[in-house]
Order: structure tokens, then sequence, then C-alpha cells
């Protein structure tokens, strides 16, 4: 637990709950009985595909459609009441800006409009858009029309920041300023929610990653239990003479095998007590190598699995 | 909402295009269809002179103009943009981007109805009295709002490319045929009849009645009213579609 001024206990209630919310259009079901809650404090990632329904839920999460089934609350109350009170900035890719207007005269706007503004000027500097301030909105970059909506998104002193794909169009060294910014936001305690397909960015920035395929929820826990849940290390090794797959197949925790000649590979959710159990079948494996899966693999494993499990 | 509706203000006085059409042009029309006519010139039917008729016709076309063309156009772009949406992630109540929409467009509608005067007073002579002056300026403007909420009906109903077609057409059908260019008593008969039930018509002969010192027709005052509640009914209901779509 932090020591904010925040409700940060874990009992408190939850910033964002789900309850089976469901959103359909036509016959495309893109939420699809979706429940969860974010905690106070948290910072998620909502990994996905495109099309996996990360943009309804983050619309849904802000009142920006209605759900066809199920209750969405923020803060216990409807997100547009959360949005009134203030308790929520969001950033979202189809989020326009005013056009014909300076920097700052768009950034002082959302000052205004905030019940617990920061000043203007601070907002400016936070968001690195303080030397652009003059210029007119239609004259920006991609990632310069990023970070003013970030700059708008912070405006005032909100507990949940929503942020969709916040990184699309900025060069590595701008994502990097921008997670050191995120950060900052998140270590003040306050809630931080992003979607994202860069998967490097849930890894290295969320303490939670929710997975959603297809509307539902696939995962749901660390950069490193999604890793563990596919499947997430690899094993490989040699062996002499003929191969007992349907042995080799018998191995606990195995989650994909693939023999090819005298090579053989191995996906294991605990590399240890596969490779232990290995030993036990007394045979004797060479040239053996155990990696990692990075979170992009691990996260294709998962979502085919589930494809498989469908079809 | 204070805050948009300043920063719409600012943004449509900078827009220097936009004021030239809406203030500008509406008295260089005056002149060219006044100026061929004398002094004592009167439209048939009326007590007017050419001018003085046609300062009416242009201060409403005026007005028209800056209420109608710009926010139809700018509501329908910045659905698109996804301003709109950004908009309702603050605090701002929904109906305040429609309020500082209409209340940016009547600050520039204003000074387009009072070019129009300056310049019939001036350069045609049309004298009237203070209070006529005064009730002119006010019915006009006021009148104004009842096509203010036809250009948000517009901006919600049409999109894209079809915008600034159908905002044309139905700028031009409202000011050609409710009589703002030209007397429709210079209209054949039939059309006449099709004129008569104009909102621009009623708009433009609630400023004659006080041109001619007459109490309003009660047909004007409630045709005007009743196009009023069909197009801010119009607008909300689409506003809502609008808003359960994005």
């Amino acid at each position: 637990m932090t020591t904010t001024t925040r409700t940060t206990t874990a009992t408190a209630t939850p910033a964002v709950a789900f309850e089976q919310v469901g959103k359909s259009y036509g016959d495309v079901r893109a939420v699809d009985g979706l429940t969860l809650a974010l905690h106070p404090g948290e910072t998620v990632a909502l990994l996905g595909p495109n099309g996996a329904g990360k943009s309804t839920t983050l619309d849904l999460l802000l009142g920006l459609r209605p759900p066809d089934t199920g209750t969405v609350r923020v803060f216990g109350g409807s997100p547009r009441e959360a949005i009134v009170a203030g308790r929520v900035g969001a950033m979202l890719q189809s989020g326009g800006l005013m056009e014909e207007v300076t920097v700052e005269e768009l950034v002082r706007l959302h000052c205004d409009l905030h019940p617990r503004p920061y000043p203007v000027r601070d907002v400016l500097a936070r968001a690195g858009i303080a030397q652009i301030a003059d210029r007119k909105v239609d004259k920006l970059s991609g990632g310069q029309a990023q970070r003013v909506r970030f700059a708008l998104a912070t405006a005032g002193d909100s507990d949940l920041i929503v942020l969709d794909e916040p990184t699309t169009g900025m060069d590595v060294s701008a994502r990097q300023s921008f997670w050191a910014t995120m950060r900052e936001q998140a270590d003040q305690g306050r809630t931080v929610l992003f979607a994202t397909h860069y998967l490097e960015e849930a890894d290295a920035v969320a303490d939670r990653v929710l997975v959603l395929h297809r509307g539902r929820l696939l995962a749901d826990g660390t950069a490193a239990e999604i890793k563990a849940k596919a499947g997430a290390r690899r094993i490989s090794f040699d062996l002499e003479g003929t191969i007992d797959e349907a042995a080799l197949r018998g191995l606990p925790f195995l989650t994909s095998l693939d023999v090819s000649g005298h090579t053989v590979r191995i996906q294991s959710a605990d590399a240890d007590a596969t490779v232990h159990a290995l030993y036990g079948l007394g045979v004797y494996p060479r040239n053996l190598e155990v990696a990692g899966l990075g979170l992009e693999q691990a996260f294709v494993a998962l979502t085919a699995a589930e494809e498989a499990k469908q079809s | 909402m204070k805050s948009l509706v300043k920063l719409e203000i600012t943004r449509a006085l900078r827009n220097r295009k936009f004021l030239f059409f809406s203030v500008i042009y509406p008295s260089v029309i005056f002149l060219l269809v006044s100026g061929g006519y004398g002094g004592t010139d009167r439209i048939d039917g009326t007590g007017l002179t050419v001018a003085t008729y046609m300062m009416v016709s242009m201060a409403s076309f005026g007005a028209l103009t800056a209420v109608l063309m710009g926010n139809s156009e700018r509501i329908a772009k910045e659905r698109e943009s996804g301003w709109v949406r950004q908009l309702r992630l603050t605090p701002l109540p929904g109906r305040g981007y429609v309020l500082a929409k209409t209340a940016s467009a009547a600050v520039v509608s204003l000074p387009s109805i009072v070019v129009v005067f300056l310049v019939a007073a001036a350069v045609k002579h049309v004298r009237l009295d203070a209070w006529q002056w005064l009730a002119l300026t006010g019915v006009i403007w006021i009148g104004s709002l009842v096509f203010a909420a036809l250009g948000v009906a517009l901006g919600y109903l049409a999109s894209g490319d079809a915008v600034r077609p159908v905002t044309m057409i139905t700028y031009f059908g409202l000011s050609i045929l409710g009589g703002l260019w030209m007397p429709t008593t210079t209209f054949p008969k039939w059309l006449q009849d099709i004129a008569s039930w104009m909102p621009t018509h009623a708009y433009a002969a609630l400023g004659r009645a006080i041109e001619e010192s007459h109490t309003p027709q009660a047909r004007d005052i409630v045709l005007l009213a009743a196009f009023f509640a069909l197009f801010t009914g119009g607008a909300a209901w689409l506003y809502r579609k609008d808003t359960l779509k994005a």
C-alpha cells in the first residue's frame, strides 16, 4: 500500500468494475460477457490484437457507448458521473482536437473544464509541449498531437487515467520519455489503464496485464504469469537413436512438442519440472537449452490456443 | 462551459473568410440590389422603399449566413475528427458544445446585421425611428436562433462530403424562396404560395412589420415558432442518436 492521499486498499471500491458486460455491433460481439475489476493504484495493460475489443472496452468504461448487457461502474458510480467529478482523465486514439486554436488555448480549455485543474504551464511542461504552446493544433505532427492528447488527459488531478495506444506515432525516444512521464502519474497513486499492442510496453510498464481476445478476457495476471500461462519457456535438445514421442508428450507442464530429426523443441510452463522429468525418462539429452519466451510469443501462444479450442 | 464559448468565439473571429462572408457580403449584395433604384421606388404591396425593404432582407440573409453556414459544416467535421468524442471525456455537459456553437454564431451574426443597417443608413439614406432600429436588430438577431438550430441539426444529419452541398442547398433554397434576395411579389402565384410557408419568409416579414410600424402577423410568429420547435427537436434527436453511436 502506498502512502498517498488516494485510497489504495484492495478492499476499497474498485476504480473500475465490469460485470458481465456485453456489446455487439450487428452480428459482431465486440465485448462478450466481460467481468473485471481494476483496483486503485494499479497500472494495468489491456493487451490484444486488433479487433480484440480493446477500444470498445475503453468506450464502455468511459461511457461513450452504453453496454447492451451488464453494468460498468467507475469508482462505484456511472462512467459519466466519474468524468463529471473529474476523477477520470482519458486519451483516445479516436479523440480529435479542436482546430484553428493554439495548443495552449486547447490545454487551457481542458484545465478550465476540470474541477481540480493544474496550472496550464505545468500541464504543458509535463507533457513536453511547452515549446509548441503557440503552435496551431492543425499544424502538429502525429507524435506532437499524441502529447497534446496526453496533456488534455492530465489537465487536472484525476484518479484514473485511461490511455488508448498512447505511443502511436511516437519515435523510440519520445516513447521512452512518455512512459517515464506516465510512471510519475502512477507513482502518485493513480490508477492507470492503457491499451496497447506494443507488447514490450505492457511487459515493461504494467503491474498487471489483461489479455483480451474476441471480446473476452483470456488472461489476467502479471506479465510473468501471462508468459508462464502460455508455456513461457522453450526447451530444446538433441536425442540420439529413435525418439519415443509418446513418452516426451507425457512430460509434466509441457504445452507443445516439436520433433524434427534428432532435435526436440518443447514449450513448458515450468521448465525446471519438465527438465527434471526428462532425465527421469532415462534418456541423455545433448545441447540442452532453456530460454524464456517474450511476452509477444506468449501472447501468440495464448490466442492460438484459444482459437484451437474454439474450432 | 464559459471557457468553451470564449474559445469558440475567438476562433470564429479569427476566421477571416467566414467573417467576410457573413459580415461584409450581405452589405455588398444590398448595395448591388438596391443600387439601381431611386430613393422613392417602392415595393409592390408594401409602403416600403426598395432600400428599406432590401435592408431587412439582407440583414436577415446576413444573420442566416452567420448562423447556418459555419455551424453545420464545423459540427459535421468535428464529429468526424473525434473532437466531439474528446469533449465527452470532460465534465462539460452534453449541451455545452451545441450552446457554444450557437453563441459563437450569434456573436458573428450581430455585426452582420448592424453593418447592413449602417450601410443602408449611410449610403441609401434609410431613416427609421430609434425604437425601430433597436427592435429590428433585436428581432432579426433573436430570430436567427431558428436557423442556428437548423445549422446544428444539419451538422448532425449530414457528414463528410455531404454536409457542404446539403447546407448550400438549404441555404440558397431558404434565401431565395423566402424572398431574401428578391421580393416574393415578383414570383409567379404558385411559387408565392410555397414561399409564404418558408421560415425565412416569416422571419423577414417580422422585420418589415417593424419598419411599417405594424403589429407583426400572428401567422408569421406561429410559423417561426413551429420551425424553431421542429429544428431544435430535430437537432436534439440527432444529437442523442449520434451520442449512442459514437
